[in-house]
Order: structure tokens, then C-alpha cells, then sequence
């Protein structure tokens, strides 16, 4: 491995922003970071070449850990978004200044350049100062300036960022190129998805400091692992879904999904639609199966290739839809269509059309949705507008549902509303807290959310399953969570299991008082006594707790 | 190919500041302008330009001889000497200090340094016979260190090195404010990039970052020094006047005058103005060096 990245993680003021991240890049690979700004990709890079320290973890560079190394020995080169050329220096001594630095003699240093300089098609432009080439040609000397040295590894930050489009693209032709001569390897930091695409042998994306998901791009378009990185490479539009043994039931329509349902259990899912892959015609019939919802089209767009369509559902209820919500939460579809298909059918704006699902893709997140769930109506309202869930559900593009409850609860009860409890079912931190998760872990909730009122945005999430068989789905869960919360894990050490301790929850609740703003994440496998064993952690709490509840097999 | 980018950019931007100016065509606008530049003109003649060649017409009233003898005179030659060596002790060190503080504020960040930055700006602020009495004040006989240095027999009010803390003091600021907000706007990128190809701190300094900050630095040396050369009121101060030995130029001057030795006085006053002049001439040599070498620059 050519740059191997364990647990980095840097502070600044306390606040992670590169949280966590482990990677290994390969020998010669064109690894790409993309993320939206202030997502720690730079800083990320800034560490590796050691201009910025870490505060956890290691990094090593083939092999040698150089966490602890100056910037200067770990012989990197860098790239820099505004070129960062010495500005009274010619193109000659600017490229020349490793060689200078390594007391190289003249005629090789002479030697050396003519080489960089033809890598990157700017012979004849040795005694130039850099005030006098172009955006593009002064970023090509300053990647002939980062190779001089011969460095093992090559960084870039952010490199066309200050270049218009045709430049842009011919200089990441030239880079590509470079770099396959080279066989260097290489990352580049990027918030431009199409450059990630372009450029990749493989992408890693990054969000509030953390590293999402990496991998081949196409691979990561067609088969995300989360909401963000669903909708941040390209367009998505997220449905609510039902998972069943036929597939993926959408409103109306079941479409044959991805892999092969996991569990017997219908549960519910989060379906990612490209636009791409929304078929658009007059009517239902026209769609037979794949026919999930009528809307009007409100918004036609020409891009050159593709006609981008938004469609607002008229009867868009049969299937929920998540991240396009417009201001007004009337939700909409985006779609795309060929040249071809535009001609083959006409379309104008205001005009009705059913919308088709041709293919979908299900996340493997756990946590679909949110559902308030509460005795009165009134009550369960106030919860829905809880600060720190309203947070959680826009960050996570997810709906929160109302559910009431009457006999939430009472022992002998069952629920008044027969539909299972679907995604994760949110109940208020008042006195019987306890309980009233007891009755819904009892009655098929899966996740139990417990609430106080006005929490924090948790700084620190601690995570601790009670049993070894829930340790997987615990860690889903939590994981699917920190996604969203700029928030550092604290995994907590094996704990006494079994019903006969009772020690468990004045334990975590110790623990939960030891810093500001925490959030507990409990696996339980076993719920008998669960009320009486919990009461001192929930009843009145003060701390978000997310219980996982998985049913031993 | 690129071509090179005209080397005049400021000057074409100027030329058409001038032609998007409103009504830069009408009688109007050309009547005040001429009146704009005839009350500016003759304040700056009654203001400047007529007490210069007042120094310079008394100081020749009566003729060339006795204008050079006066610098024959070995009190003068030892006012000229002492302030040169003011001058070529206080500017180096202020140099160094303002460099120094100045890479602290635009580079580091740390406690205290708003604080430090309005320290730097108080020799400005306070009058400078106050900078002179706080001198008086720590090392004078009756002084917070009086007793101990005058046991350990070390004088430094009314002697050298008095003036030259005083002068200090008065000229510290004019390096370090011209640097400050120049490395602020410069940033780190080209120094993470030396960094980054193996050059250490110091090659980093004379081969990445002096250059770059060359002129700033010089103009606040001119700044600084020009100063030295001119302080009165906290050199008079802490000097204890004694002729020969702790008077200063501007001090002589007002020496010579008070004895009624007005060719004396306005001789070593001219002397000083043509040194001021001098600076001056070198300022604008450096301005506009800077300007050439600002304008490619301008597109980082």
C-alpha cells in the first residue's frame, strides 16, 4: 500500500474535522477525495503531506510511519488550488528548487527540468516568470515543481478549481496522463463530481469529516451505500419503500430490487431512483407494471444531451418520497430523458404524465425513517418538533410520521394501529419511558429512540451492545447515525449481560454524565424485565438513548 | 503560446478609471478640477514648500563660506556623528523586531496577539516627550533601576544609550505595521509549498519569503529611519543635553537658534532636510519598484 491512513482524526476547537478516517490506497492508484466544502477532505490531504498535525491515529506512506515526520522528509509532492508558485522565481527555478534543496549538481538539475517540462508540454518555457503564462499553463509548472523530487506520492488540492471548463479539461487530460507515465500514486481532492468521475480509479467520499463510502465510480453511482452519497454523486430521487418477498413495493408498483430480500420480515427500505431510470408517459397503462404515481410537469430544463424533468406527484401519498421536497414539502420527481425518448413523446410544461420506475436501488441503511409515537395526538406532535430529531431527519433526508397510541404502554395492551412499526419509533422522555419502550420493542419496533426534551446535538455518541448477538445491528445503526452528526464514537467495553445484573443502566448513565452532550446507542438482545432494568436510564432522562432490538434467532 | 501581460497594468486601469468617471467631460467638472489643484497647490506652497527655502535662504544669507564653515565646527560634526549612529544602530535592531513581530502576528496564532498587535501601534498613539519621561522615569537617578545601575556605575539617561532606547521606542512600530497586513495577504501557500519540497526554515525565509516581502520591508525601514534621523522630543528629553556628547542634530539645531547662530542652526537644519529629501527620493524609487513588481502579482 502506497498511503495506508489509520483512524486519522484532527480537531480544531474540540470539533472533529476529519473524523475517524481509515483508508488504504494502492500502489500507482488515481485515488480521488470528493466531498461538499468543509467536509475535512483538505485537511485530510494537508495531513498527509504534514502540513497540518493529527490529533489520533497514523498515517504511513509505503509502509513508513510518518506521523511524526516534518513535512519537509516525507517527500510528497504537493499541488496547490491557487498554483502557489514562487512569483519571483522563472518557471526554470521554480521547477529547479527540490533539486536546489538535495544540492543536486546544475547540469542534472538541467536535465531534470527539460524532462518535467516536456511531461507536461511546456518546453521553451524555462526563463518565463509566472505572472507570464496562463491559469493553465502556471498549474502545469507547478505539477512539474511537485515532481521534481521524484516523490512516492502526489498530492492534489483542489488543482482546477481556479481554471475555466476547456483548460480544466485538457489539464486533467495532461494530469491523467502524467500520472500513468509515472505510475505515481496520487490523490486528488475535488468537490467536483464530475471531475471525481473523469479522473478516479477509485473515489472516496467524505461529509462532516468523515469518510462515507469509497470505491470504483461506477460503482459507487449505481450502488450507494447512504443517503448522502446517493444524492451527492448525481441526481436521486429517495422513495420510502416496502421491502417484500416479491421486492420492492412502491406505492402501486413492486419492482424486482438489487439483491434478494435479507429477512423473511417485510420491512421498510429506502429506494434510490435515478432520474435516469424514471420512465415517463401519458399514461398508466403505458407504464403496466413499473407505474407508481401521476404528476404534472412542472419544470423543463435543456442540458444539451438530456432533458431534466421535475414532476410534482399529484398523487404522490401511495409512495413517500424523501429528498426532493420543494419549500412548499409538495414532493417532486426529477427525471431525465434522451433526445430519443423526447422525440418519441412530446412533452410540455403543466402537462399530466404517470412516471414508472425502470430500476432501483435499496440502501442498505437501517434506519429508513423516523415515527413519533406518543398517547394523544398533541403530545406526539410536540415530539415531531423536537429540535434535535428535526435535525436528525433533515440531515438524514428522512420523513418524520405520526403514529398515536392510546394504550402506549399499558402491559395488556396491543397497538391500536395494526401496521407494524416501521424505521425508527421515537417516544418522549417523560416518567415510564422505560415502559412505554418495553411495549414497542414487545409489539415489532426495531429501533426505540427515547427523547428528552430540548437535547443538544450530541457531541459524543457512546455505544454498547448488551449482547454479542446484536452487536452487528448495533453497530449499523450507530453507524448510519454518525453519519449525520458531526459527533465522535466512543465504543464502550464488554459489559455484565444477562437478566440477573441490574447494574447495567446506572452504569451507562454514569458514563452518559462524564461529558456534555452525549447519546447512547444500546444493543439489547434480551427484553424480558426490560422496563424495571432500564427505568433509572430512561425514566426522565436526560440523554438521547436509541435502543436496537434485535430478536435472538 | 501565452502572451507576456503587459507590464503597465496600472496604468491602463487608471486611464480607464479616468474615462468612466461621471461627467469628466463638462465645464463644470473642469473648472473645479483646476480649482481642486490651485488650492491644494498654494496651501502646499505655503505650507512646505516656503519654510524649506526659508532653511535654505537663511542658511545661505550670508553666503557659501560661512554656511560650510559652520560644519566645521566640532559640536556639529559630533551632532552629525551621533545621530548617524542612531540612526545605523536603531534601524537594524527595529528591523529585526518588526520582521520578527510581524511573522508572530500574520503567521501563528496565539494568546494575547490582539493585544500585541495594539502595543506595537503605541509609540504612535502617545506623545513623544512621554516616551522620553517613561525612559527618565525607569532608568533616571530617582528611577525605578536609578539606584542599582548608578551602584553598578552604568549610565543611560543623559548618555548614549538612552537615546538610543528613546529613539527606539519612538521608531519601533513602522516595520512591523508595514509588514503585518503584507504577510497577512500573502499568505502561507508559497512557504507550505517550499515546505513541502524539502526546504527547511531558513532557506524557506531568504529564498521563498524575503523576496517576497522585500519591498514592504524596505519602505518601512526608510519609514523607520527617516524618524531616527528627525526625533526631538524624546531624544530631548532623556539626552541631558551636553554639547558634544548627547546632542543630536535636531538638538543642536535648537541650540544654535536659541544662541542666535541662525546661519549655525540653518545650516544643519538644511542638512537634515536634504537627508529627509533624500529618504524621500528613496521611497519613491522603492514605491514604484513595488508597483511594477505589484501589478503581475495582483492576479494571485
Amino acid at each position: 500500500m502506497s498511503i495506508t491512513l489509520d483512524q486519522v482524526t484532527k480537531l480544531y476547537g474540540g470539533v472533529p474535522v476529519v473524523n475517524d478516517v481509515s483508508l488504504d490506497i494502492g500502489d500507482g492508484e488515481l485515488f480521488v477525495l470528493l466531498g461538499p466544502s468543509g467536509s475535512g477532505k483538505s485537511t485530510l490531504l494537508r495531513a498527509v503531506a504534514g502540513l497540518t498535525g493529527v490529533d489520533h491515529g497514523s498515517i504511513a506512506l509505503h509502509g513508513r510511519d510518518v506521523t511524526r515526520v516534518a513535512a519537509r522528509k516525507r517527500g510528497v509532492g504537493l499541488v496547490f488550488q491557487n498554483y502557489a508558485l514562487f512569483r519571483h522565481m522563472t518557471v526554470a527555478d521554480n521547477i529547479e528548487f527540490a533539486l536546489r534543496v538535495r544540492h543536486m549538481r546544475a547540469r542534472a538539475r538541467r536535465a531534470r527540468r527539460q524532462e518535467l517540462l516536456r511531461l507536461v508540454s511546456l518546453e521553451g518555457m524555462d526563463e518565463r516568470l509566472p505572472a507570464q503564462l496562463s491559469g493553465g499553463q502556471q498549474q502545469r509548472v507547478a505539477v512539474a515543481r511537485a515532481l521534481a523530487h521524484k516523490p512516492e506520492v502526489l498530492l492534489l488540492d483542489e488543482p482546477f478549481g481556479a481554471l475555466d471548463a476547456k483548460i480544466r479539461e485538457e489539464l486533467r487530460r495532461t494530469i491523467r496522463a502524467v500520472q500513468r507515465e509515472l505510475g505515481i500514486t496520487t490523490v486528488l481532492v475535488t468537490h467536483d463530481q464530475e471531475e471525481a468521475f473523469t479522473m478516479a480509479d477509485r473515489i472516496g467520499i467524505m461529509n462532516l469529516g468523515r469518510l462515507l463510502e469509497v470505491g470504483a465510480p461506477h460503482e459507487l453511482y449505481s450502488r450507494p451505500a447512504t443517503r448522502f452519497v446517493a444524492t451527492f454523486l448525481g441526481a436521486a430521487n429517495l422513495f420510502l419503500a416496502r421491502r417484500t418477498a416479491d421486492g420492492i413495493r412502491m406505492g402501486a408498483a413492486t419492482v424486482a430490487g438489487g439483491e434478494p430480500p435479507g429477512s423473511a420480515r417485510e420491512h421498510e427500505v429506502v429506494a434510490v431512483v435515478r432520474p435516469e431510470e424514471v420512465a415517463v408517459a401519458a399514461s398508466a397503462t403505458g407504464l403496466g407494471e413499473r407505474f407508481i404515481a401521476c404528476g404534472v410537469v412542472d419544470e423543463m430544463v435543456f442540458s444539451g444531451a438530456l432533458e431534466r424533468l421535475r414532476v410534482r406527484l399529484t398523487d404522490g401519498a401511495a409512495a413517500p418520497l424523501l429528498a426532493t421536497m420543494d419549500a412548499a414539502a409538495t414532493p417532486y420527481v426529477e427525471a431525465t430523458r434522451t433526445q430519443h425518448e423526447q422525440r418519441a413523446f412530446e412533452l410540455h410544461r403543466g402537462q399530466e404524465v404517470a412516471l414508472g420506475v425502470r430500476r432501483v436501488h435499496v440502501l442498505p441503511t437501517p434506519l429508513s425513517s423516523f415515527t413519533v409515537c406518543a398517547a394523544s395526538a398533541p403530545a406526539a406532535e410536540a415530539l415531531a418538533r423536537e429540535p434535535l430529531l428535526a435535525a436528525l431527519a433533515a440531515r438524514m433526508k428522512t420523513r418524520i410520521a405520526i403514529r398515536t397510541e392510546p394504550q402506549l404502554g399499558a402491559a395488556q395492551a396491543a397497538p391500536a394501529d395494526p401496521a407494524p412499526f416501521v424505521g425508527a419509533t421515537v417516544v418522549s422522555c417523560e416518567p415510564h419511558a422505560a415502559q412505554r419502550a418495553e411495549w414497542l420493542l414487545r409489539h415489532g419496533a426495531g429501533e426505540v429512540l427515547v427523547l428528552p426534551a430540548n437535547a443538544a446535538v450530541p457531541q459524543r455518541v457512546l455505544i454498547q451492545w448488551l449482547d454479542p448477538a446484536v452487536r452487528e445491528a448495533t453497530l449499523a445503526v450507530s453507524a448510519s447515525v454518525l453519519r449525520h452528526l458531526p459527533a465522535e464514537a466512543v465504543q464502550g467495553a464488554e459489559m455484565p449481560t444477562g437478566p440477573p445484573s441490574g447494574e447495567v443502566a446506572p452504569e451507562l448513565a454514569r458514563r452518559l454524565a462524564e461529558a456534555q452532550a452525549q447519546m447512547l446507542m444500546v444493543g439489547v438482545g434480551d427484553i424480558r424485565r426490560f422496563a424495571e432494568r432500564f427505568a433509572p436510564l430512561l425514566d426522565g432522562g436526560r440523554w438521547p438513548v436509541l435502543i436496537v432490538h434485535r430478536a435472538a434467532p | 503560446m501565452a502572451d507576456p501581460r503587459p507590464a503597465a497594468a496600472p496604468r491602463g486601469a487608471t486611464a480607464a478609471d479616468a474615462a468612466t468617471r461621471p461627467g469628466s467631460n463638462t465645464w463644470g467638472s473642469k473648472l473645479v478640477r483646476w480649482l481642486f489643484i490651485a488650492v491644494s497647490l498654494s496651501f502646499l506652497a505655503a505650507l512646505l514648500i516656503a519654510p524649506v527655502a526659508t532653511v535654505f535662504a537663511t542658511a545661505l544669507a550670508h553666503g557659501l563660506e560661512p554656511y560650510l564653515a559652520s560644519f566645521a565646527d566640532q559640536d556639529t560634526l559630533a551632532a552629525i556623528r551621533l545621530t548617524l549612529m542612531t540612526a545605523a544602530v536603531v534601524v537594524p535592531v527595529n528591523t529585526l523586531f518588526g520582521l520578527a513581530a510581524a511573522w508572530a502576528i500574520a503567521k501563528f496564532e496565539f494568546r494575547g496577539k490582539s493585544v500585541l498587535i495594539t502595543l506595537i501601534d503605541l509609540p504612535l498613539a502617545i506623545s513623544p516627550v512621554i516616551s522620553g519621561m517613561v525612559f527618565v522615569l525607569l532608568f533616571g537617578l530617582h528611577g525605578w533601576f536609578g539606584v542599582w545601575l548608578e551602584q553598578h556605575d552604568i549610565s543611560i539617561i543623559f548618555a548614549l544609550p538612552g537615546i538610543l532606547l528613546a529613539t527606539m521606542f519612538v521608531t519601533f512600530p513602522y516595520v512591523a505595521r508595514e509588514l503585518i497586513p503584507l504577510m497577512q495577504q500573502l499568505g502561507n501557500d508559497e512557504e507550505e509549498a517550499a515546505i513541502t519540497l524539502g526546504a527547511g526554515g531558513w532557506m524557506t525565509f531568504f529564498r521563498v519569503t524575503l523576496p517576497r516581502i522585500r519591498w514592504g520591508l524596505l519602505y518601512g525601514v526608510i519609514l523607520s529611519n527617516a524618524r531616527a534621523m528627525g526625533e526631538f522630543g524624546a531624544v530631548s528629553v532623556v539626552s541631558g543635553h551636553i554639547r558634544g556628547v548627547t546632542i543630536t542634530m535636531p538638538l543642536h539645531i535648537e541650540i544654535l537658534y536659541n544662541e542666535y547662530n541662525f546661519v549655525g542652526a540653518f545650516a544643519v537644519a538644511s542638512l537634515l532636510t536634504l537627508l529627509a529629501g533624500l529618504t524621500l527620493v528613496v521611497k519613491n524609487l522603492v514605491e514604484r519598484a513595488r508597483a511594477a513588481q505589484g501589478a503581475p502579482s495582483e492576479g494571485a
